[in-house]
């Protein structure tokens, strides 16, 4: 199981897109819009509110598609047929899913880190060493549920159409989402679709969390909800179609 | 190993939709031998191999390896593969595959004698993505070989090699029979079967139709092929010893188990028999005869 991890871990790293995407681009969205958007804010207290919530919503952002663009990868090993040569080795299914869940899940904290140490150094979001931990900590639990979403794109699609369809859904989480424009901003109507995203839920749960007022019941009760079905589907779907099925 | 066959396959019938491919196979394996699957294409030799493998549920029969389910045998490291539509991970390099394939194998075949062994020398620092296809098709080995399986299921194992890669290969092969492993392996390439199998055993149309050794095979089933011209008014039907008759334009073809007979009541009527050529069968047309007149039922 260890060394199936570090394969795939080891991987992953060699693909210098995926660090790009997941980790570089979050991180210079949080400097460039803090930067323009806070500066016009007025008053110190204002531009820390920015900050705080802008940070956290690329935190988000980031985590989301780290965690979305590990598990998709399962597209590209069952076209490429080495889900199926896998299947004929001792190595289990089973196995490999869940070395994929783990690397999913471990590969959301680099952008979480990143994103938050730009905050904190480039950008002077103040906040007590505790909520920072408690920040990272409840983002990183919570995307699991885009490590589920991500498995059950990858196991449903083929290999480019996972690519792009993985681009599209990180795209419209963030968008509709409220990850990039705030929320606060959306028409009423669009607020409506905002809060029927999973990523919406997210990242309140971050900005909660930061704002010291504690866990939302509400936001962590509808990821989990967001997680089980997610999770559910894959699982269907992997017993509709086993991963070392042959391809097209 | 217990004292079980390697592979015992019974009644197997695999169907895709309304398409029989694999119709009530069976085919007994002892440890040791190696066996060749030969046929056409769509004969079902796949269909069979991925079945044994556990990678298909058939529609009935049954298979054990070593006395136990596919899948069980599998992961139990009794079993190497080399699959048709088998890859290697991407973004890996090939020492990284073998180093995860091998120590998932309770006795892994060590790696210096692995690399010579599969003909991979200097490619363990290469991305797997940079491979050439006959290169590629020596790491799938490779990765087979990688557990010192009991038992090798390869399917069309030199496909994308060339002649001097397949003579190589064939070597190994030879080797590992050598070393006790059980080897099956399909293939269309009629001179593989004969320079490697004890055993080989003829698909066609989704049913095993020939099972020997290939000498056997090219004799027992075929007998002699005479060929000569003759008009449509002379009637080839019904004569002794003629398995199978076909004519192409004014040439006659007969496949014949007497030749003496069936020359005998040729020239009996003091007929000529212009451009006369008798030959014994080579595997491959023992393979043809044997392919050949099986009903539509099952190849696609």
């Amino acid at each position: 199981m260890t060394a199936l991890l570090a394969f795939q871990l080891r991987r992953i790293g060699r693909n210098r897109q995926y660090l790009l995407f997941t980790v570089l681009l979050p991180a210079l969205f949080t400097i460039f819009f803090t930067k323009i958007f806070g500066a016009q804010a007025g008053g110190a207290a204002n531009y820390q509110d920015f900050a705080g919530y802008y940070m956290t919503s690329m935190m988000a952002y980031g985590a989301l598609g780290a965690a979305l663009g590990a598990t998709i990868r399962l597209s590209f090993d069952r076209a490429s047929g080495w889900l199926r040569q896998l299947r004929v080795t001792p190595i289990r299914p089973a196995q490999l899913l869940a070395a994929d869940v783990v690397v999913g899940a471990l590969l959301t904290l680099p952008s979480l880190l990143v994103v938050a140490l730009v905050g904190r150094f480039v950008n002077h979001v103040q906040l007590p060493l505790s909520t920072w931990v408690g920040l990272v900590a409840v983002l990183w639990a919570g995307s699991v549920a885009f490590v589920a979403l991500g498995l059950l794109v990858g196991l449903v699609l083929e290999e480019r159409a996972a690519g792009a369809a993985t681009g599209i859904i990180g795209v419209a989480l963030a968008a509709l989402g409220g990850l990039w424009v705030p929320v606060e901003a959306f028409p009423a109507s669009m607020r409506t679709v905002a809060h029927a995203m999973p990523s919406y839920w997210y990242a309140q749960l971050g900005r909660d969390v930061a704002a010291g007022t504690g866990l939302p019941a509400v936001a962590v009760g509808v990821l989990a909800g967001f997680t089980a079905v997610f999770a559910a589907a894959a699982w269907a779907v992997s017993r509709w179609r086993p991963m070392y099925a042959v391809s097209g | 190993m217990p004292e079980a066959r390697a592979l015992e396959i019974s009644g197997l019938t695999v169907r895709y939709g309304a398409t029989v491919a694999v119709d009530d196979v069976g085919l007994r394996l002892p440890a040791g031998q190696t066996v060749a699957l030969l046929g056409p294409n769509g004969a079902g030799k796949s269909t069979i191999l991925n079945a044994a493998l556990g990678l298909l549920r058939p529609a009935a029969g049954s298979v054990s390896l070593f006395g136990r389910s596919p899948q069980d045998a599998v992961r139990a490291g009794c079993v190497g593969a080399m699959l048709q539509h088998g890859g290697l991970a991407s973004d890996a390099r090939v020492g990284e595959v073998l180093r995860l394939v091998r120590r998932s194998y309770p006795d892994p075949w060590p790696l210096e004698d692995l690399v010579s062994t599969a003909g991979i020398d200097g490619l363990l620092d290469r991305e797997v993505d940079a491979l050439s296809g006959g290169q590629r098709q020596r790491v799938l080995l490779a990765v087979a070989l990688a557990g010192q399986a009991p038992l090798l299921v390869l399917d069309e194992p030199t496909s994308a090699m060339d002649v001097e890669g397949r003579r190589a290969f064939w070597t190994t092969m030879r080797g590992l029979a050598g070393r006790g492993h059980t080897i099956v392996f399909a293939t269309h390439h009629l001179e593989e079967a004969d320079a490697v199998a004890d055993r080989v055993v003829v698909v066609a149309g989704g049913r095993l139709v020939a099972d020997g050794t290939a000498a056997q095979v090219k004799s027992g089933t075929t007998g002699r092929t005479i060929t000569f011209t003759a008009g449509p008014e002379r009637p080839v039907e019904g004569l002794p010893g003629v398995t199978s008759a076909a004519r192409a334009g004014d040439r006659v073809s007969l496949t014949s188990i007497d030749v003496e007979a069936t020359l005998g009541a040729l020239l009996a009527g003091g007929g000529r028999l212009p451009d006369l050529e008798v030959r014994g069968a080579s595997l491959e047309e023992a393979v043809l005869s044997l392919t050949a007149p099986v009903p539509s039922g099952g190849t696609r």
